[in-house]
């Protein structure tokens, strides 16, 4: 036992410089950095290939040129092929944005009285919404739709393409997540600096407002991205829920192109590259808030 | 909290009208997020109970109040359904499938995960960037990613996988990866680590760096070799935390719609629960039926998780 010790100390010693376990170590590196990043580079670098170069019998690697014919057939009216991603762009947007204020506003006052007050039935409040974890969309969709058809009967509204209706789906979905996050944030900060507002004479609301969410900025920042985000990709429900071409999100839009009989996979990364970019430098500019986030179960799926 | 009600209001009734006053303000504020996870998730929830055991359809949607009670003939035709029942290796149907699938893929993600966290955790030059693109896969959009892996899985000679392996002489033909049975399957399964490895790999990674480093200089001076060390200091540490990602993703992916559908569209022995829920409701519009479905699928998951939950994470917890 201690020969055999003093053998392993011996080789750890030799191995500080040239070991086999670094060698591992720079090789499974190497293979996780390639398989992560290279389906990246194919995306972008197939954005930029002609019809030819996409159809050849062989894949080009390295496009030859920066060439926009994909780009073009997304946004150039002119062209025969005109998709008018513009549109799907703004759709997305006019879903997104709206979703991810809401919900940051909406959960603030939600976890903030989570986090600070006492109420009955605080507990089973939490645990009803943290439920939602559970139940996949696919489950929900079809009672949904059937009762928002039945609502939207009554009160006069479409349910299918309607951007709003998908903003009310998407904070259902993203509402139990955002107020999960914020009311773990919440009780990081000391209740006394509260405290001290509340004895001033300020109201309830007035801490909230002028005490708390400055100190909950990086907290927000991290909720918005992440709300944004998931209605941003979301897939399922735009797909049920929008019909008309001009409605469109860009997650359907992409899956139409990619689905029409003639493929062109190069327009399909192009548009694919347009939705994706946006998304992975918000994260890269954020990334240590939002990797705190992630780790606290942030995302659900 | 306490300390500010005594100051306030020394006597008892005002202490009180405070607590209703502080409640009052708590529903008001928590009544809007309330309102629409109720609305718009627990009660559709239970809805769907109901609709399983109704005939609703595409005509009958719109007063979906009325629909005729059909009892378990629901519950019947999916269990008779050629697409979810087990019809021998050649057709698993989508009961099995989902399950191979989510335990394959789960396990798959949480050992990928692992050597991920364990590369991060030594520390080397770029170590932060690094990180930052190992969350890539995770973060991007699934929608490009997936159509992406398509179009490196193409099955002409001109797709990047068969061109790779067909220069290498590993295969003499393009390959149809995501439409022949069986490889679309361990592909899918692939596909699910690549994208979510991450997930695992950040929590794992936060587990790490939380493990008392005097435990590893014990077990140097015990004279444990670096693998002793990761076998008996390390993974110890990090059952629990496993054990939590290992639920958590087995929940997300047994309920994931998304992937499977934009990758292979439920063909090619991939059709899995959520799927077919979809075929269900939206291709043939019997939404009773899909709702059937949707429930046997979560009847499935909350039985597991009770017996995880109860029977494994309770033995970790102990040890």
């Amino acid at each position: 036992m201690q020969a055999r010790s003093e053998n392993s100390s011996f080789l750890t010693q030799l191995s500080r410089r040239f070991s086999l376990q670094g060698f591992i170590f720079a090789i499974v590196l190497t293979f996780f950095l390639t398989s992560i990043l290279f389906p990246f580079y194919w995306m972008v670098s197939s954005s930029f290939k002609t019809r030819a170069e996409i159809g050849g019998r062989e894949p080009v690697y390295v496009p030859g040129e920066l060439r926009l014919e994909a780009y073009d057939e997304l946004f150039n009216p002119e062209n025969p092929s005109y998709q008018q991603f513009g549109t799907n762009i703004r759709n997305t947007i006019l879903v997104a944005v709206p979703t991810a204020v809401i919900a940051v506003i909406l959960a603030v006052l939600g976890s903030y009285a989570i986090a600070r007050l006492n109420f009955r039935g605080k507990n089973f409040m939490v645990n009803a919404i943290l439920v939602v974890y559970l139940f996949p969309g696919i489950l929900l969709i079809i009672p949904l739709f059937a009762m928002l058809a039945r609502i939207g009967d009554t009160i006069g509204f479409d349910v299918q393409d309607n951007l709003g209706v998908l903003v009310f789906t998407y904070l259902a979905q993203t509402l139990p997540v955002a107020l999960y996050m914020l009311t773990n944030y919440f009780r990081t900060i000391p209740t006394e600096i509260e405290q001290a507002g509340l004895i001033d004479g300020c109201s309830r609301m007035e801490v909230i407002w002028r005490i708390t969410l400055p100190l909950a900025i990086p907290a927000l920042v991290s909720v918005a991205i992440y709300t944004l985000m998931i209605a941003w990709n979301e897939f399922l429900y735009a797909f049920v829920f929008l019909n008309n071409n001009d409605l469109f999100t860009m997650p359907i839009k992409i899956s139409t192109i990619w689905n029409d009989p003639s493929p062109r996979p190069n327009v399909v990364m192009a548009a694919s590259t347009i939705m994706t970019v946006p998304i992975m430098v918000l994260f890269l500019a954020l990334e240590r808030y939002l990797s705190e986030g992630l780790s606290a179960g942030g995302v659900k799926g | 909290m306490a300390a500010l009600t005594e100051k306030n209001g020394k006597a008892a009734g005002r202490r009180k009208s405070w607590h209703a006053q502080e409640a009052r303000l708590a529903w008001t504020l928590i009544s809007p997020t309330a309102l629409i996870v109720f609305g718009l998730v627990l009660f559709p929830a239970f809805f769907s109970i109901w609709i399983s055991f109704r005939d609703v359809s595409l005509g009958n949607l719109n007063d979906v109040f009325h629909a005729p009670f059909v009892g378990w003939d629901n519950y019947r035709a999916v269990f008779n359904d050629f697409a979810f029942k087990w019809q021998g290796w050649q057709s698993w149907g989508a009961a099995v499938t989902s399950v191979v699938y989510t335990f394959t893929a789960t396990t798959l993600t949480v050992l990928v995960g692992l050597i991920a966290s364990l590369l991060l955790n030594r520390p080397f030059r770029g170590r932060g960037l690094t990180r930052a693109v190992f969350l890539f896969p995770y973060v991007a959009p699934i929608v490009s990613v997936v159509f992406v892996w398509r179009w490196l899985l193409d099955p002409r000679p001109s797709g990047v996988l068969n061109d790779i392996l067909m220069g290498l002489g590993i295969i003499d033909l393009p390959q149809a990866y995501l439409s022949t049975r069986g490889l679309a399957l361990i592909l899918v399964i692939i596909f699910e680590a690549w994208r979510y490895f991450p997930f695992a790999m950040l929590m794992i990674l936060a587990r790490l760096q939380a493990v008392d480093r005097t435990l590893y200089e014990a077990a140097r001076v015990d004279g444990a070799s670096n693998w002793q060390q990761f076998l008996h200091v390390t993974l110890p540490e990090l059952r629990y935390v496993m054990g939590a990602i290992f639920l958590l993703r087995l929940m997300w992916t047994f309920n994931k719609f998304d992937d499977i559908f934009l990758l292979t569209g439920g063909g090619f022995g991939t059709n899995v629960l959520p799927v077919l829920t979809y075929q269900f409701s939206f291709n043939q519009f019997n939404f009773g039926r899909g709702a059937a479905t949707a429930m046997i699928l979560l009847v499935i998951l909350v039985t597991f998780m009770a017996f995880y939950v109860g029977i494994v994470m309770r033995n970790v917890e102990e040890e």
